[in-house]
């Protein structure tokens, strides 16, 4: 049990690990966005104001001069071609705003909105990329080109030339329409890393298997019934959320996003105050329909941002929709098994409304944070960060964990045929008599390992 | 992400009412390093001294194979275990520290204001800078995701995809390193790890590093063939704590602002650089991305009180091995000097942001750069890198 314990908290660790931010320049780099608009290219330009002071002369916000002169700077430094002919660059906004990047502090960039034109005939999907702006002077500064969702390349020096290579750009290839594979992989990265979905969708998960009387949580239900109720509160989850993303997405409404993400944050909470103690008993699943319709409706600001037609939308959503609901079929099934075993073990109580109230927390800091008021419970749910591979190899070793415990609790309450064997077993017996559960607990556990017949061997 | 902050929980919660039998057993052994012992012998025995301090969890976090993946796999980036290998030293016990400290000591050298002393007051450099944002927990400042659902989706992703400047750490190798999860500032997080088994007959590395350093003396045979890359940074560049002033890197700064005060204004003109540096040029990730052209003044036209500058400049970041070793290493530079050349960028004082200077010779290469501070922001802090464009990681990869 011991060995079990360290292996899961190892996997924990490793998985926290995981899941902080990977390593990137110290110094902010600049960031381009290119978007197929028909016939040319939109492009919106994050220059980040002191390397591009160094690299122009420039002092952006100071004067009234430097917007113009900003626009001059880049007409010299942006350069899209086509087989040597240039492209037209229309700059359409210079701002200056706040950004910040990873280790980078705070700073301040200039935002740009440009749009590329090429020459009449000329493909606006594929061309050279040509620019170079800060990085003809400033040697160790970046610019990450990206093109419908994905990252098309790095502009930088090459170090060992000291030369600047332009990029060659083709939108057309999995660009803008990244095709069916990717919006399914698009849709259970979404999932799989938009940890609130996930987490709403636990919460309400972890009293499924219990039965609710007198206001409060008991008995574990039969394995049965405990899988129809997770069944029918996935289920209902699905259906709100999809509804809500197919007529959100296909209507093209624009939905204010922050409301939105408020409603996710409270629907969080709700299901982890309902995990400690029964609020909606036998109404999940109405529960989890009515609020999976919001948690849809975050969905579409992702399909809406990518501004795909019609018919792309429909496949697109197709494969979106798809790629959520296998990553949440996925989580739900690697989940069932500790969900089962928690609801019949001994810790159980601790571990469901400790987890629920560090859910609780999480989301009512996310809640305020949306409502606008940023707090420190939200900076660290946020900086904890997420990755699938931390959810799935966490409730893989925890429902492994439980189950061997499980398991050797039992082998250690028979009066098994190898009675000197069982030695670990003995062992974890006698953790088990000395820990937390009190007695009335123990009864409900007995029978509900006898009914279950999961762990027995 | 709470899920996973749920099931720690509910973990710990578990194993806090496990029995104890099978503690792990992590007691000095043999934590007396015997540091009398003379050069690499010196190194092995301190290294395997600590090595028996830790327990087998421990020794597979400490101890990895000596491959490209592992030897490249540093930052100066305050990203805890997520860049780098190695055990941190804030999770040993007192007895494991000591024992770690010996090691490193054997292996950078006795001397006062470089290798390991040097390398210690970047760790408390670390600390302070962890108590000025208050908490040495979060992220500083920086990485904070959007919340929740909110995809970087059709926009770019701009610290995770990519990683311009490397630093980053290859997928394989974040399972061979984990176990360690902090990130973010503080004292105790720096990381030692040895590539390869210590020993006075085969070839390993050791690495060590965290925020603003990172340490890589690669041994061979028992002779020390690699003292780089070497990383040193440090934020805030002086401070004050208990009466005593710090400036971890004045030497540093000093020796290169010297090397450039005497050159005359005609050599100091031909030094220049075309260009701007806001950072160092070969940091992580850009191992062998060597210039091929030498830039700026050729040390070869100097006077020999100019040469000694040269020489002098760049001894402190020599002296990150031990210091017979850095002695050897330094002949070696000397020798080279007609074949180096000196330059800089921005302002030859080495007092505002992208003011940078570089040390390049046929072997040695030393970067030093002033850069805007990120938690005192109203500050210039520096980044500098040794490397060898031989015999870093001690001359076993080709880039």
């Amino acid at each position: 049990m011991r060995r079990v314990v360290l292996l899961v908290l190892a996997a924990v660790a490793a998985s926290l690990a995981w899941a902080s931010p990977v390593a990137a320049h110290p110094m902010p780099h600049s960031v381009v966005e290119l978007e197929t608009g028909g016939d040319s290219v939109g492009a919106r330009l994050q220059l980040p104001a002191q390397d591009l002071s160094l690299a122009s002369g420039i002092t952006p916000g100071s004067g009234a001069g430097w917007k113009p002169a900003v626009r001059a700077y880049l007409a010299a430094h942006l350069r899209p071609t086509t087989d040597g002919r240039p492209w037209r660059v229309e700059i359409t906004k210079v701002r200056l705003t706040d950004a910040e990047q990873t280790s980078t502090g705070r700073y301040r960039e200039v935002v740009v909105n440009a749009v590329l034109t090429p020459p009449t005939g000329v493909d606006p999907q594929r061309f050279t990329f040509a620019h170079d702006a800060i990085v003809h002077r400033v040697v160790t500064h970046t610019v990450l080109v990206s093109g419908g969702g994905r990252q098309l390349g790095t502009i930088r020096t090459d170090t060992r030339s000291m030369t600047v290579a332009p990029l060659r750009v083709d939108l057309d290839e999995d660009g803008t329409w990244p095709g069916f594979a990717a919006m399914v992989r698009l849709g259970g990265a979404h999932i799989a890393e938009g940890a609130d979905h996930l987490l709403f969708l636990l919460s309400l998960l972890l009293s499924a298997p219990l039965l609710a009387a007198g206001g409060r949580w008991r008995g574990a239900l039969p394995a049965r019934r405990a899988l129809r109720r997770i069944g029918g509160i996935t289920l209902a989850f699905t259906a709100g959320h999809s509804i809500a993303l197919a007529v959100s997405a296909v209507s093209r409404v624009e939905l204010p996003a922050q409301p939105v993400e408020a409603f996710i944050a409270l629907s969080i909470v709700i299901s982890a105050v309902h995990a400690i103690r029964p609020l909606f008993p036998g109404r999940e699943a109405l529960v989890a329909g009515v609020f999976g319709l919001g948690h849809g409706m975050a969905f579409a600001f992702t399909l809406a941002e990518m501004r795909l037609s019609t018919g792309q939308l429909v496949i697109g959503l197709l494969g979106f929709n798809l790629g959520i609901e296998l990553v949440q079929l996925g989580l739900v099934a690697v989940a069932l098994p500790l969900l089962l075993a928690v609801a019949r073990s001994r810790i159980r109580a601790p571990l469901r409304v400790g987890g629920a109230a560090v859910t609780a927390v999480a989301a009512a800091g996310w809640l305020a944070d949306r409502l606008g008021r940023d707090n420190p419970v939200a900076r660290f749910a946020d900086s904890v960060g997420s990755h699938p591979t931390a959810v799935v190899t966490i409730l893989a070793a925890a429902a492994v964990a439980t189950g061997v415990a499980t398991a050797l609790r039992t082998r250690g309450r028979a009066p098994g045929p190898r009675a000197g064997a069982s030695r670990s077993g003995r062992a974890v017996v006698g953790w088990s008599r000395g820990g937390a559960a009190g007695g009335g607990v123990r009864d409900v556990d007995a029978q509900g390992l006898a009914g279950s017949g999961v762990t027995e061997r | 992400m709470s899920i996973v902050g749920v099931l720690a929980a509910a973990v710990l919660m578990a194993s806090g009412c496990g029995s104890d039998d099978d503690k792990d057993t992590a007691t000095s052994s043999s934590a007396s390093a015997s540091s009398s012992a003379a050069g690499v012998a010196g190194v092995v025995n301190a290294a395997n001294a600590f090595l028996d301090t830790l327990s087998d969890d421990q020794k597979k976090i400490a101890q990895l194979e000596f491959i490209e993946e592992n030897a490249v796999a540093w930052s100066n980036l305050p990203c805890g275990s997520t860049c780098r290998p190695g055990i941190e030293f804030g999770k040993l016990s007192d007895a494991q520290l000591t024992a770690a400290k010996a090691v490193l000591k054997a292996a950078m050298g006795t001397a006062t204001g470089t290798g390991f002393d040097q390398a210690e007051k970047i760790m408390l450099a670390d600390g302070v800078l962890s108590e000025q944002q208050g908490s040495g927990q979060a992220m500083p400042s920086g990485g904070t995701p959007p919340s929740g659902g909110a995809m970087p989706s059709g926009g770019a992703m701009p610290s995770g995809g990519a990683m311009p400047s490397g630093g980053g750490m290859p997928g394989a190798s974040a399972s061979s390193t984990n176990g360690q999860s902090t990130s973010g500032y503080g004292a105790g997080v720096y990381f030692l790890g040895f590539l390869g088994a210590p020993s006075a007959t085969g070839s390993w590395e050791i690495s060590f590093g965290g925020h603003h350093l990172a340490v890589h003396l690669t041994y061979q045979a028992g002779k020390v063939v690699g003292t780089t890359p070497f990383f040193i940074g440090v934020e805030p560049k002086t401070w004050t704590a208990s009466g005593t002033t710090y400036a971890p890197l004045a030497t540093m700064h000093d020796g290169m602002a010297a090397m450039l005060k005497g050159l005359t204004s005609d050599e100091l003109a031909e030094a220049k650089l075309a260009k701007t540096y806001s950072d160092v040029l070969l940091g992580p990730g850009q191992d062998g991305q060597f210039p091929s052209t030498k830039e700026g003044l050729a040390v070869s036209g100097l006077t020999d009180a100019q040469k000694q500058l040269v020489l002098t400049a760049i001894k402190p970041w020599v002296q990150v091995a031990a210091d017979a070793d850095s002695a050897t290493w330094l002949t070696e530079y000397e020798a080279d000097l007609d074949k180096t050349y000196v330059a800089w960028s921005g302002g030859s004082q080495l007092t505002e942001h992208a003011d940078y200077v570089r040390v390049d010779g046929p072997g040695v290469w030393v970067e030093f750069v002033c850069q805007n501070g990120v938690v005192y922001q109203n500050q210039i802090h520096y980044h500098t890198v040794y490397r060898d464009h031989t015999r870093d990681y001690g001359g076993e990869f080709s880039f």
